[in-house]
């Protein structure tokens, strides 16, 4: 075999420069696509700060002359945007913990419980996944307005109560808890009630934490139905509505940069509420089963 | 015994009970109601009875109509390419940054459209397309192309959108994705570096192997709801000619909520669960030939 003065074998050291050439066009790749991610939202909050003549200049600016600290100020006096988020947090954050609750329930009965029928309920609920909400939007409505919840959360709660994708998730990590363990309980007693509030729900916290962070994203950005049941009701407008009335509100010329402050108020919260929870949701992520669907 | 037995099902129906109660008031009364005024006229201001039974001709309406054929083919268009689009591009960016230096970096970079509303991404990129001082025209300027009418020229629009949908949508698959990779065991990957084989075999012959029943689930999930798609074409389409960026969903809400046309819009909304789910079998059946089994046990 032939060697160089370093005493590195020549097939040796040509793999070593493919490893190096490969590595460097990986991370050539990684930091380009995430410059593609993070540049709309650098664009936000920079256009966010600017005056209405700088966001409206011919050639796009990157950075205000001055940043303008003010926009944010005024939009919640011109907006009620301290409402939305109200009525967003109270609608998502309730209907989440009904979520968690139905799932758990029903995702421990399917796992582990063998009532008859059990199987088909079971194919049931996967099968309404695949039915598109604009089936329920006209049915649900009428039924709210029947029910006089047009006025009031419960519209924009209840129908959000049981997710066939929870039910799922929960009953794919119960599957993973051995059953010698509840049959130990089982023997010494233990109802299957006590069995779900003693020892499957501490266990199951990750799969509850990666589900809870789900929906609530998921309830949190919903849009259309909010708008549906909004269009007359204004005091109940959640925040993507209230946001996409921003163009409304601020239809003028002159304050289209405020349209941009209040887009922040949408995005920038989540963002750092989801940077201190990542960790978290991945390994819940993992943890779930999610890699081994 | 068969006390027991009768105890079990007891329990396990309590235990679902709640479900189920939802299940019959949101699901099953929706769907036969939806049926129902799916053959009639209806405009949700007088009472139902009153509604004047129109047969299948709703049906028969939509099937000829240009403007809802037009919806379908667009949608159709949509769903395809930015579900393969964004399965292969979040398959591979999560394989990238999963062994990389500052992966928490990469990924709170990758993943933050998560939590990022449509409505909001939609706003954005309006911004970002604009054709005379928006971002995107401006750096085409730089390099000597001319301006494009992204949002406005009914060639350009429904891809328009589409590229904002994979860029809001990369960031859950790649989580979905990055907890799939870290389920597969190194030494897979250790054997077959001691076999010789380079980084690309290994993502060829390990990573997307393993990696089937993920590919599975966001394939399906990403159908259904790309399928169903509202939101960004109604924020991003409002400045283009209707037939080029009009969406199955986005007709049946203008049918059902601007023109109050309910029974058009069941009419609409069946149709696009017929499709759904013939697509979903497909799917489903085409993963069960590549030796994937379904999720029941």
């Amino acid at each position: 075999m032939k060697t160089d003065i370093t005493g590195i074998p020549e097939r040796r050291k040509k793999r070593n420069i493919k490893k190096t050439i490969l590595t460097i066009i990986k991370y050539i790749v990684v930091i380009t696509g995430a410059i593609c991610m993070v540049l709309p939202f650098f664009w936000l909050i920079s256009s966010s700060l600017m005056t209405s003549q700088e966001l409206m200049a011919d050639t796009p600016r990157w950075f205000p002359e001055v940043p303008q600290w003010n926009n944010y100020v005024e939009v919640p006096k011109r907006v009620p945007i301290l409402k939305y988020y109200k009525n967003s947090l109270i609608t998502a954050g309730i209907a989440t913990l009904l979520v968690l609750i139905t799932s758990s329930l029903s995702g421990y009965a399917f796992a582990k419980i063998k009532f008859k029928g059990r199987k088909f309920v079971f194919r049931f609920v996967l099968s309404t996944m695949m039915f598109p909400v604009f089936i329920f939007l006209i049915p649900n409505y009428y039924l709210m307005k029947q029910l006089g919840w047009l006025t009031n959360y419960m519209s924009l709660i209840i129908p959000f109560a049981v997710s066939g994708y929870g039910i799922f998730l929960i009953r794919q990590f119960v599957m993973s808890i051995p059953d010698e363990l509840l049959d130990s309980a089982r023997i010494d007693g233990a109802g299957e009630m006590r069995i779900y509030m003693k020892i499957v729900l501490p266990i199951l916290k990750p799969a509850m934490a990666t589900l809870a962070t789900l929906t609530f994203i998921g309830l949190w950005n919903s849009f259309l139905w909010p708008l549906i049941i909004t269009s007359s009701v204004q005091d109940l407008m959640t925040l993507p509505v209230g946001v996409s009335r921003l163009s409304v509100a601020f239809s003028t010329s002159e304050n289209q940069h405020l349209i941009l402050a209040g887009l922040v108020y949408q995005v920038v919260p989540m963002v750092i509420l989801f940077l201190y929870l990542q960790k978290n949701y991945i390994k819940g992520f993992v943890l779930s089963g999610f890699g081994n669907l | 015994m068969r006390k027991g037995l009768r105890k079990r099902n007891l329990v396990g129906y309590g235990f679902i009970a709640p479900a189920l109660i939802f299940y019959a008031v949101f699901f099953g009364f929706p769907v036969v109601f939806s049926l129902l005024v799916s053959t009639r006229r209806w405009n949700m201001l007088v009472p139902f009875e009153e509604a004047r039974f129109y047969g299948f001709r709703h049906f028969e309406y939509l099937l000829k109509n240009e403007l809802f054929m037009r919806a379908l083919l667009n949608t159709c268009l949509y769903a395809i390419i930015t579900v393969f689009v964004t399965i292969s591009l979040s398959l591979i960016f999560a394989t990238l940054i999963n062994k990389s230096k500052f992966s928490v970096l990469w990924r709170f970079l990758y993943f933050t459209p998560i939590v990022t509303p449509p409505v909001a991404i939609g706003t954005i990129w309006n911004y970002l397309y604009k054709p005379n001082n928006g971002v995107f025209n401006h750096i085409l300027g730089s390099v000597g192309i001319d301006p494009v009418y992204w949002l406005t020229d009914p060639n350009t629009v429904l891809f328009a959108v589409m590229i904002t949908a994979i860029w809001g949508g990369i960031g859950s698959s790649m989580l979905i994705f990055t907890a799939g990779i870290q389920n597969i065991p190194q030494a897979y990957y250790d054997a077959a570096k001691i076999d010789g084989a380079g980084p690309f075999r290994q993502f060829w012959n390990i990573t997307i192997p393993m990696l089937k029943p993920t590919i599975l689930f966001l394939t399906a999930t990403g159908m259904i709801g790309a399928w169903q798609v509202f939101d960004l074409p109604f924020i991003m389409g409002k400045n283009a000619p209707a037939k080029s960026i009009m969406t199955v969903s986005g007709y049946v809400y203008e049918s059902a909520f601007q023109s109050m046309r309910m029974g058009r819009a069941s009419a609409g909304a069946f149709i696009l669960f017929i499709v759904i789910f013939i697509v979903t079998i497909f799917i489903l059946r085409a993963f069960r030939k590549g030796g994937m089994s379904g999720y029941e046990d």
